[in-house]
């Protein structure tokens, strides 16, 4: 319930969101580059291996930030209340006699159409239009933040004992 | 020339991330690392796939995220599994079991 509750404020600021999956994206790709890097290897050589490994970096933010927006805990509860208001809408459209009813009738059905539509439309990938992802800013590596951490590994060596380690 | 490494099967990836995740709470690094370490590199993954998978899987409520400090002391989004996600994870196994003896009796007979 608490997580439920987390994630309804968390993911309620889309920009947010966008910043988190940024962040996280990049400190796997600075991990990655820090793994490939070795006294032979250059950074961009190191920064090209990483992103090879990791893969096609613009598609996956912007899957994460699809599924994330359609995830929303209280995207099942607005749809099932859009469901409703529609049934009502056509229930009263059926049985209303008066001219005024059949009206709110009308606007019954036609809000959670629209309401549904702007949903769909909004839950759309840019990536499905174009094959360039030019809606998205390229998600780049944070050059200064490299020299600030030691790497990741699952031995437990700092940086110095893994390279003594492999010569 | 036959590819050495293995494709992965689809759904596998998250069987994968929820034995992973059995143990401990790990960031999507340390679960790309685990499991690089523990498949000896037979299986191919990219390790950005792992995003979506881990997304998809926090929305159906099997894990859930945090930020925290890494080993490395950077700000880092750990996950953890969630009681519906220990479940689905023994599921899992025991219907990875029965298709591999499916698959090695009709390889061995057929």
């Amino acid at each position: 319930m608490k997580a439920v509750v987390g994630r309804i404020f968390r993911r309620s600021d889309s920009e947010e969101n966008k910043r988190e999956i940024e962040e996280e994206l990049r400190f796997h790709l600075e991990l990655l580059t820090l793994e490939h890097l070795q006294p032979d290897v250059s950074l961009a050589e190191a920064k090209g291996a990483a992103l090879k490994r990791f893969g096609n970096i613009e598609l996956i933010k912007d899957q994460c930030l699809e599924i994330s927006r359609k995830s929303h805990p209280l995207m099942p509860a607005v749809k099932f209340f859009l469901i409703v208001v529609f049934l009502v809408g056509v229930l009263v459209r059926v049985n209303g006699t008066d001219c005024d009813v059949i009206h709110i009738g009308d606007l019954l059905i036609a809000v959670p159409i629209l309401c549904r539509l702007l949903l769909y439309v909004r839950g759309l990938n840019p990536s499905r239009f174009f094959s360039e992802h030019k809606t998205s800013t390229p998600l780049m590596l944070n050059e200064t933040a490299q020299p600030s951490f030691t790497i990741y590994d699952h031995r437990k060596l700092t940086p110095v004992e893994r390279l003594i380690s492999e010569k | 020339m036959v590819n050495a490494r293995t494709d992965l099967m689809q759904g596998t990836l998250e069987l994968l991330i929820l034995k992973t995740l059995s143990r401990d709470s790990m960031h999507g690094y340390g679960i790309a690392q685990r499991i690089h370490q523990a498949a000896d590199d037979l299986l191919k993954i990219e390790d950005g796939s792992l995003y979506p998978a881990l997304y998809r899987m926090e929305a159906r409520g099997l894990i859930t995220s945090d930020w925290g400090a890494s080993e490395n002391n950077r700000r880092a989004k750990f996950y953890k599994l969630t009681r519906a996600g220990r479940k689905q994870l023994d599921a899992e196994c025991v219907n990875w079991e029965r298709v591999s003896q499916a698959i090695t009796r009709i390889l061995q007979t057929a």
